[in-house]
This record gives C-alpha cells, structure tokens and sequence, in this order.
C-alpha cells in the first residue's frame, strides 16, 4: 500500500501542478493544455464513437499484419531450425531484410497498395515476422532431437512432421516471440498512421495536432498509453505461469 | 579456403533472389513502377555514391539519430542506476515508467510538434524519448543484478559512494548496458526516418518519401539499400565495441 | 586424555593482547528466531582460530559480525576494545564464494589493487606493491588473466592476495577451502599457515570440516547448532611447522579429532 501511495506521489503532484499552473494564468502555451479539460475532450471522444471507431481501426490493422507476420515467421523459422544447412544459407540475406527498419517500408506499401487497411496491415505484418522468426528459429533448433527421430521413423511428411511433433514442443519458447511481435504490432500500426494512413488512432492525434486541439490531443494519448499499459499487462499475466521470459531488455 | 566455402551457400542464397526478382521484373511480370530492376536499384545507389548526393541525407539521418540516441542513453543510464540502487526511487518512479513505456514512441511526434515546431529538436526529442526505453530497461536491471558481495567488498574495502559507481555497479550493469544502448540505437534509427518522413526533414527518410510520391521506385529502393547497409552496420560496430569492452566475459560457445 | 579442554589461554600467545573480544554475545534475525546465543570468547594477537560448527550452528554470522557486516543483537564485539560498528580495513574477510566476491571485469593484478587504490596512489608504486603481492601467491603467471579464466583455487588466492593488500590486522576467512578440490585444498592450507607464521596476523578461520580445523588452528571452537552456542573450545597443542602427512598422523591429532566427531555426533 505504501509502495502504491509512493508510486501515485509525482504524477498526483504533476498534474496538480499542471492544473494549478494553467489555470491560475502562470503557464499560459498554446501546447498546454490542462488535466480537467483533457478529461472533458477524453469523455467527450468516448461518447461520439469517434475514439472506439479509431481504436478499432488500429486494432484490425495490428490483428490482421500479427496474423500474416507470425505465419510467415513460424514457417520460415521452421525451415531455417530444421535445416541447418538453410540457417546457413538463408541467415545473413534475412539479417540484412530485418535490418530494413519496417517503417521505411511504407512508401514501398504504399506505391503497391495505396491508402488502407491492406498497407498497414503489410507494414505490420513485415514488422512481426521478424521477432517470430527468431524466435521459432531458436526454439526449433532447441527441439528434442529424439523425438525428430520418432518423426523419422514414423515417416512424417514436412507438413505432418511440423503441425505433430515440431510446433507442439517448441511452443512455449515461439509464445514468446509471438507476444514480442503482438507489442511491436500496436507500435508500427500506429506509426504508419502517424506517418501516412489516414485512418486509426495515430491519424486521429495528428489530425487533433493539427486543428490544435491540445485537449484532444493529450487524451489520445493519454488512452493510447492505457491501451499499450493494458497490452503489457496481459502479456505479463500470460508470461507468469511459463516463467520463459526474461526479465529485462 | 574453408572460409571461402562457407561463403558460397549464403551469396548463393542471395544471389538466387536478386535472380529472381531480376526475371520478375525483367519479364514485366511486376510492374516496373512497383519494382525496378536489381541492376536499377543498385545502380541508383551506386549512382548517388558516385556523383556524391548520398552523403548529405545520410549524414544528416545519423547525426540525428546519434544525438538522439546519446541523450537518451545518458539519461536513460542515470535513471537506470537511481532506480536499480536505490528502493526510494524505484517505488517513486517505476510506477509512471511502467505505464509511458508502452506508448509508441511516435504517438509523441505530434506532442513534439506542438512544443517545437517541424524542427531538428522535434525529431531529437521523439528519437530520445523512443530508444530511452531499451537503455533504461536493461540498466534497471543491470544495476539491480549487482552482486550483493561485491556490494559487502566495497563496504569493506571502504570505498566511497563515487568509487562503489565507478568500480563496482557500473562494471557490472556494463554488459546490460551495452546490451540496451544497441536496441536503443536501433530504435533510434526507425525514429530518424519516421520523423524525417513526417516532419519533411532532410535525410534518407524524406529520400525515400518523395521518390514514392514521384513513382521514382530505383531510387525508393536505393534508400530502403541504404538505411538497411546503415542498420547492419550499425549492429556490428557496436557488437564489436561490445565484444571489446567485455573481453573479460567467458566465451559462450 | 591430553585434552586440555575449555577456558585456558592458548599456549602460544598467553601474555600478547586480546585483539577480538566477544561478550555474550547475541544474534536474533528479523523473524524472531536466534542464530547466535551466548558467545563469549578472546581472540589474541597472531593466534590462529577455528571455529568449527554443523551447517545451521551460525558461523557465518558470527564471521559477519566481526567484519562489521552485522551487529549484534545484545552483547558487545570489541575489537581492539571498541565496539565494531561498521566494516574496517583493519579486519579483512575472504569469502568462500570467490566467483562472487572478485570483480570479474578485472585481471588479476586488477583486483590485487582495487584495495590499494585509495592508499598508494602513486601508479608505480602501487603496481609494484601488486606484483609482490601476486607472486607471493603464486600468481604471476595469470597476472593478466580474467578471473573467469582461472581455476577455484587461482580464483581463492587472488582474494586471499587482496585481503593482504589490506594488510588487515586480523584475517577472517568463511570456509575458504570448502569449494576447492582435495589437492588444491592442502595445498592452500599449507600456504595459508605460511603466511600467518610469517605475518603473525590474527586469524579466525571457520569451516565445516574437523580435521582442517585442527590441522591449522591454535584453537578450536566448536559450535553447537539452533541456536549457535560455544560447546568447547580446546586447545591444540601440536608443534609447528605442521606437515600434511606427519601432523595428521600424530596420536594428539588423531585424540582431537576422535574427540571433536563425538562431539558434534552428539548434536
């Protein structure tokens, strides 16, 4: 309880003296806003749907490039773990891809597919591959070779030898590239539509930027930082009983 | 001559799709204003190397991203040392740490904006306030994970508070950090081209924008060659700065 | 029996002063059960102590407590007749966890002179200082080397070489040995009794292992576990040099070690 008392202390005493501040006249910026009036635009954006709708862009856009993205990943990560011969061959052309910040990638998108969900959602999926790949890369590689054995004997074709014995027992370890990939998700959606796509939750802050809606603005931003707090939440509540993640960086 | 060999599966590799998509875009089965050529790609980027226009945006990109990512690595190890040393300022600000860390760095361009305008310090603030989190994490850790007998050493040793930093917690939250400042930098990159993107600001970013808007796709793909040469290079300098600075880890095999 | 068994003065050291002094001394932890109870005991300069105990009898604790780690609950620790408050330079500790306790981002040399640093500023003085150091323990051949490139008992005699960089008035050593190979473990021994017959330097040495007890020590004290009480002290009156094979072997080491097993049998 006093850990929680001491933890709320410097944002309680920020936003008091950001209220206080603005309000009194002392701080007066056209940037600055004021705690009680970003509430008010906050409600208010709730209320007319136009938050949730944008939300809901940003969401389908992540989902469906995670979905895409972590297929991709899965397979290749497959092939490149079960051959090492691949790994070998194919690892340094794929460290020079994942190198390729996902972002610059946009402009690609963006000339192939135009405005929309179908660009974002690319970028995206570019984006998730990677943290996916790698990670089922190295879990792959770190099956039990005993039971790649039992796959042989059992004469499994690729696919079978995959969904039967390859995926099942390097789960956990996959799991882990996969909530990776669900974090980086939320961050290049929204990026994009900062950038270029006119739709989501990004679009809507540079759009409450740009009318000088400060109030707005703060608000979106205030409920995007509770989506991401929310994401990590989850993902830590899930990591909790595989205790396969590290702590850290 | 081993070497050599092990050389030849992954240019082979890459060679096979530079093939590929030669013959794509050779037999027009892509269309040429979405995919040039490799040779046109290629020979956009050598072309700006040789008459010497490439080195202006990239300049700019990296001394963006250098400034950006040094500040927030200094900050971010500060912070990180007050908060893996001492329980006060953990249960002060991990809290507020906790909740900004998950928000896209780039949801504060338009923060940034408001504050500077479309300027330099815009876009180094956005790129600081992006790669501070990896630098932060990881020295939390860092210094948290210091040895609690090397901690009894100093005290024996009496070494002063000062000393204890310098000889003792920052030597052993080093590999942690060194580890954060390379994720920082990598995220720095990401944050120079989309500010430069957003706020029109010279460098590859912006390159790499207008070649879009005026359908010139060799040079869109010279620029997405470069930022990924730029990436590459990046990682294995500072691995290589690491491996130096670290020589006294065991070898991992 | 030539068991002269509980509270006489150690031969060796009748008349040298008292350096460590403890008076029913106490250690209780946070959750209320106690570690240490009743402890009274001299230590004289230049004698050589063991203290030897079952896991659990509080050892370790009492070795922080006369580092200045911890402090007593009730009772007085005095050192030189003063209360001990806080670590000293003056009393040097050599763990048993050596991986933990040397700075693995420092050479050999380099953590030799992490305790000199503040005394001897002068580089050149100081690096010399180190080198005798470092070849006393036998060491110059690995002076460059990282401790993770070095074997257990390298890794001990490097903090062993940075405890006398101190040069502490009284050693105190928390079963040093008790990670190291049979070979290597003598082999220190040996060394170690070298360096306090040299030094003179008061040394309190705990471990869980009778016959190293009585093979280094001037005395021994046995401790009793839950919670840690004295339950004898005697005095070993084996002449010195002592010798691996001869020492061992001699019927007044075999008496005390008979004696000692019966007694911690009984615990």
């Amino acid at each position: 309880m006093g850990r929680l008392l001491r933890g709320a202390l410097l944002p309680v005493l920020f936003l008091l003296f950001w209220e206080f501040a603005a309000k009194s006249g002392w701080l007066v910026y056209d940037s600055l806003s004021w705690p009680s009036a970003i509430l008010v635009a906050g409600l208010g954006a709730l209320r007319d749907g136009s938050l949730l709708l944008a939300t809901w862009q940003t969401c389908q856009a992540a989902l469906l490039g995670l979905l895409i993205g972590s297929a991709i990943g899965v397979l290749l990560g497959s092939i490149l773990g079960l051959w090492s011969f691949m790994a070998r061959m194919a690892g340094p052309t794929f460290d020079a891809l994942r190198a390729i910040p996902s972002i610059a990638l946009m402009p690609l998108f963006l000339l192939m597919m135009g405005w929309g969900l179908s660009m974002e959602a690319s970028v995206v999926a570019y984006a998730c591959t990677w943290p996916v790949l790698i990670a089922t890369w190295a879990a792959v590689r770190g099956v039990e070779p005993r039971l790649l054995e039992v796959a042989d004997v059992l004469e499994m074709q690729f696919g079978e030898r995959l969904r039967k014995i390859v995926l099942p027992a390097a789960f956990a370890r996959i799991n882990v590239g996969l909530r990776i990939a669900l974090g980086v998700a939320l961050v290049v959606a929204v990026t994009v539509e900062i950038a270029v796509n006119p739709r989501g939750l990004g679009y809507s802050l540079v759009l409450a930027q740009q009318s000088l809606k400060a109030d707005l603005m703060y608000a979106q931003l205030l409920w995007l930082a509770l989506i991401g707090y929310l994401l990590n939440a989850i993902l830590k509540t899930v990591d909790a009983p595989g205790g396969g993640a590290r702590r850290g960086a | 001559m081993k070497r050599l060999l092990n050389l030849l599966p992954p240019l082979a590799f890459a060679g096979a799709l530079l093939l590929i998509w030669h013959v794509a875009t050779d037999l027009r089965l892509v269309s040429p204003v979405f995919l040039p050529t490799p040779a046109r790609a290629f020979g956009d980027l050598a072309a700006r190397f040789a008459d010497g226009t490439i080195w202006e945006p990239l300049g700019a990109t990296v001394q963006r991203m250098i400034f950006g990512w040094f500040f927030a690595s200094l900050v971010g190890i500060a912070l990180g040392a007050a908060i893996g040393l001492t329980p006060l300022a953990r249960d002060l600000l991990e809290p507020t740490l906790e909740f900004v860390r998950p928000l896209p760095a780039s949801a504060m361009i338009p923060v940034a904006i408001l504050f500077f305008g479309l300027s330099e310090n815009m876009a180094v603030s956005v790129i600081a306030f992006g790669s501070i989190w990896p630098v932060l994490m990881s020295s939390i850790y860092g210094f948290g994970a210091v040895r609690v007998r090397l901690q009894e050493v100093s005290a024996l040793l009496g070494l002063s508070r000062v000393e204890f930093l310098s000889k003792i917690a920052i030597p052993s939250a080093m590999p942690d950090i060194l580890a954060g400042m390379r994720s920082g930098l990598a995220v720095s990159l990401i944050l120079a081209v989309v500010t430069e993107m957003q706020a029109s600001l010279p460098g590859l970013g912006r390159d790499i924008f207008l070649a879009q808007r005026s359908f010139r796709s060799g040079e869109l793909y010279a620029g997405l060659v470069m930022l990924g040469l730029l990436g590459v290079l990046i990682n294995h300098g500072l691995q290589i700065a690491e491996n130096r600075l670290l020589r006294w880890r065991p070898q991992r095999s | 029996m030539t068991l002269a068994s509980t509270k006489a003065d150690p031969a060796s050291g009748a008349s040298a002063p008292v350096a460590v002094s403890l008076r029913k001394v106490g250690v209780t932890y946070a959750m209320g059960r106690p570690v240490l109870e009743d402890i009274s005991f001299d230590v004289r300069e230049g004698e050589f102590l063991s203290i030897v105990g079952p896991s659990g009898c509080g050892k370790t604790t009492l070795l922080r407590m006369l580092a200045g780690l911890l402090r007593p609950t009730v009772g007085e620790a005095l050192f030189d007749g003063q209360p001990i408050m806080a670590p000293s330079r003056e009393r040097a500790i050599v763990f048993q966890d050596y991986t933990n306790a040397l700075l693995p981002w420092r050479t050999v040399s380099g953590n030799v002179a992490l305790a000199l640093e503040k005394t001897m500023p002068v580089k050149a003085e100081r690096d010399a200082r180190v080198a005798q150091l470092v070849e006393k323990m036998g060491l110059s051949h690995a002076a460059d080397r990282f401790p993770t490139q070095l074997s257990g008992g390298m890794q001990q005699r490097v903090q062993i070489a940075r405890c006398l960089s101190q040069e502490p008035r009284i050693m105190l050593m928390d079963e040093p040995f008790g990670a190291l190979d049979a070979m290597t473990r003598q082999t220190l021994q040996d060394e170690l009794m070298a360096l306090a017959a040299e030094r003179r330097t008061t040394t309190v040495f705990i471990t869980h292992d009778l016959e190293e007890a009585i093979y280094l020590g001037d005395r021994v004290i046995v401790l009793s576990a839950n919670p840690g009480r004295i339950a004898q002290t005697i005095e070993v009156e084996l002449p010195r040099p002592r010798h691996q094979l001869t020492t061992r072997e001699d019927p007044r080491f075999l008496a005390h070690r008979h004696h000692l097993f019966g007694l911690l049998q009984g615990h």
